[in-house]
C-alpha cells in the first residue's frame, strides 16, 4: 500500500470523523490545552514581567530565563509532571501533566518579550510622559505598555507555536489531543493515521501564526506602524 | 541448526555434554585471547524486562571478552526489528510468539512449533534465532481484585457478557496486533466498550488500572505488579497466546563471525533464565526501581557466570 493510499484509507474510515477518536475530538482538545497553556502562562508571568520592564531591571534575568526555557526539554517536564500527578491521584488520561509541560514552556518566551519590550521604550519618551505630569500607572497604562505590544504580541505568538507542536507530545501519557495519531500511528505502522495527524498539527501552527501576526499588527500602536 | 533446550533434554548425556562445552568455551575466553571483530550492539525493548535480559547478554559477553555496545530501550518491535534487519543492531532478546505473529507465521503454544516456525521465518531475514531458553513471558490480561469479584472473572472468557460494559487499556498498537484486540475479538468474541490507548504494560497502564480509567488493562504475565497488587491475570482458557520463550535472536553475520563459542554463551544463558527469575527481576525494576544493569550483574553473579 502507498503512502497516499494509507491517508485516503485513514480519511475513509468513519471513526476518523465521528466518535472518541475523530479529528474534531483530537483538535477541540489540542486547541483548549494550548489557549489554555497560554493564557495560565501569561496570568502567572506578566505582572512580574510588567513590572521588571517597568522599574528597567531584570534584562540578565529575562535572558536568564529564556535559555534555561530552551535547554529544559518539554518531554522530561511532561514525564516527571506525570508520575508526580499520578501518585497525587489524578487520572491517566487527564490533561494536567501535559498542561504543566506546556506552561513551562509558553512561560519564558512570554516573560522575556514583555521585559524586553517595555524596556525598549525610548527613556526620553517615558521622560516626556513624566514630564507631561502622567503618573507611574499612567506612564505603564497609556505609554509602556502600547507601544510595547508589538513585542509582547510577538512573544505570544512564539509561545503559543511551540505549544500547539509540542502538544503532540501528550499522547505519550495517554492524553488525546493531534498527538494521538502521531504515536498511534507510529506504533501501528499506519502511515495514513501519522500522516493525517502531523499535517494538522503543522495546519493548526500555520493559523496560529497568521491569527497571531495580524493580532500582533492589530496592537501595534498607528504611531509605531512600520507602513505608516 | 540449532536445537531447542527441550529437544535437547531428551538425551541428557548429550545435554550435559553441551552445558560443559559452553561453560568450557566461556572460561576459555577469559583466560585466553579476547575474541576478535566488530562491536555486538546489544538492543533491547522499551521495558524493564527486555532490558534486563539484555543486560545479562551484554554483560557476560564483556565478562569474555567481546566488545559491547548498548542501545537498550530502542523502542518497540516496530523499530526494533527493521534495525535488526538492517544490521543497525545485532542482537536483540526476543519472544518466539510475538515475533512469530510479526512475521505472520501460523502461532503455536507449542514451545518447539512456535521456536522452529518464527526461526525459519527470520533466517530468510538474516536473523538467526538461537535455543530459546524454558522462560517465558505471555500477554495478560488483567484486572483488578475489585473487578474480578464485581463480575466473578477467573479467565478470559468469563469477560464475554460484560465486556460491552468495560473499558481495554493496551499500548497504541493493540487495534492492530494479532495478540491484542483482534485476537480477544476472533477468538473469545469480546467487543470491549473502549479501547484506550497507553503503554506496553508500563507504568501508565498501571496508573490506569489502578485509578480505574481502566477495567481490563493488557500487562506481562511477569509483570511485578500483579502480584504485588493482589490483581487477577485472567486465564487465557481458549489458548490465543502462543508460546513466548525468550530466545536471543542475533543477525547470522555475527554469529559467522564469532562462531559457537559466542552461541554456547547465549546459549547458557538462556538455558539458566526461568520464567520465576523474569518475574522476581521484574518486580525489582518496576516496583523497587532498582537499575536493570546492577539486577542483571546479580543474576549472573548467582548463577555462577560472573565471579
Amino acid at each position: 500500500m502507498t503512502t497516499w493510499e494509507s491517508v485516503q484509507e485513514f480519511l475513509l474510515e468513519p471513526t476518523t470523523w465521528s466518535g472518541p477518536d475523530s479529528i474534531w475530538v483530537r483538535l477541540g482538545e489540542h486547541i483548549w490545552v494550548s489557549v489554555a497553556a497560554v493564557i495560565i502562562a501569561g496570568l502567572l508571568v506578566l505582572p512580574l514581567a510588567v513590572w521588571l520592564g517597568h522599574i528597567r531591571r531584570g534584562s540578565a534575568v529575562a535572558t536568564a530565563v529564556v535559555n534555561i526555557g530552551r535547554a529544559v526539554p518539554s518531554f522530561g517536564i511532561l514525564a516527571i509532571a506525570f508520575l508526580v500527578l499520578v501518585q497525587m491521584g489524578a487520572g491517566v488520561g487527564e490533561p494536567w501533566a501535559v498542561l504543566v509541560a506546556l506552561i513551562a514552556l509558553a512561560a519564558p518566551p512570554m516573560f522575556t518579550n514583555t521585559v524586553a519590550g517595555i524596556q525598549a521604550v525610548e527613556p526620553a519618551t517615558i521622560e516626556s510622559a513624566r514630564g507631561m505630569g502622567l503618573t507611574e500607572r499612567e506612564v505603564l497604562t497609556g505609554v509602556e505598555l502600547p507601544l510595547s505590544a508589538p513585542l509582547m504580541m510577538e512573544g505570544v505568538r512564539i509561545a503559543f507555536v511551540q505549544v500547539i507542536a509540542t502538544a503532540t507530545l501528550g499522547a505519550l501519557v495517554a492524553w488525546g489531543g493531534l498527538g494521538r495519531y502521531i504515536v498511534d500511528g507510529f506504533a501501528r505502522q499506519d502511515m495514513g493515521r501519522l500522516i493525517v495527524g502531523a499535517v494538522l498539527v503543522g495546519l493548526l501552527a500555520i493559523a496560529a501564526e497568521l491569527g497571531l501576526s495580524a493580532m500582533q499588527r492589530g496592537t501595534t500602536p498607528p504611531g509605531i506602524r512600520p507602513d505608516r | 541448526m540449532r536445537k531447542p533446550f527441550r529437544a535437547r533434554a531428551v538425551g541428557a548425556i548429550l545435554g550435559l555434554a553441551l552445558v560443559a562445552a559452553a561453560c568450557g568455551s566461556g572460561d576459555g575466553a577469559e583466560e585466553g585471547t579476547p575474541p576478535e571483530g566488530d562491536p555486538i550492539r546489544v538492543a533491547s525493548f522499551n521495558f524493564n524486562e527486555s532490558v534486563i535480559v539484555a543486560e545479562i547478554y551484554a554483560q557476560g559477553l564483556e565478562a569474555n571478552g567481546y566488545t559491547v555496545e548498548r542501545q537498550l530501550n530502542l523502542g518497540n518491535r516496530e523499530v526494533v526489528k527493521p534495525a535488526l534487519e538492517g544490521g543497525e543492531i545485532d542482537l536483540v532478546p526476543e519472544y518466539t510468539g510475538s515475533l512469530g505473529g510479526f512475521l505472520e507465521v501460523e502461532q503455536s503454544s507449542e514451545q518447539d512449533t512456535m521456536w522452529e516456525s518464527a526461526r525459519a521465518a527470520f533466517e530468510e531475514l538474516g536473523v538467526t534465532l538461537l535455543a530459546y531458553s524454558p522462560a517465558q513471558d505471555k500477554n495478560a490480561y488483567v484486572v483488578t481484585g475489585e473487578t474480578a469479584e464485581e463480575f466473578s472473572l477467573a479467565s478470559v472468557s468469563d469477560l464475554q457478557p460484560v465486556a460491552g460494559e468495560l473499558i481495554f487499556g493496551g499500548p497504541p498498537e493493540c487495534p492492530e496486533r494479532p495478540l491484542c484486540l483482534p485476537g480477544l475479538e476472533e477468538v473469545y468474541g469480546l467487543e470491549f466498550a473502549e479501547f484506550v490507548p497507553l503503554d506496553a504494560g508500563g507504568p501508565i497502564t498501571v496508573a490506569a488500572l489502578e485509578g480505574g480509567e481502566i477495567d481490563v488493562g493488557l500487562l506481562f504475565t511477569t509483570s511485578g505488579v500483579i502480584a504485588a497488587n493482589e490483581w487477577v491475570s485472567l486465564d487465557d482458557d481458549m489458548g490465543l497466546n502462543p508460546a513466548e520463550n525468550i530466545v536471543p535472536a542475533i543477525r547470522t553475520e555475527v554469529v559467522e563471525a564469532y562462531g559457537d563459542d559466542l552461541v554456547a554463551l547465549l546459549d547458557s544463558y538462556s538455558e539458566a533464565l526461568t520464567t520465576e527469575d523474569l518475574t522476581a527481576m521484574n518486580a525489582r525494576a518496576d516496583l523497587d526501581q532498582e537499575d536493570p544493569a546492577l539486577i542483571a550483574e546479580e543474576w549472573l553473579t548467582t548463577n555462577g557466570f560472573l565471579e
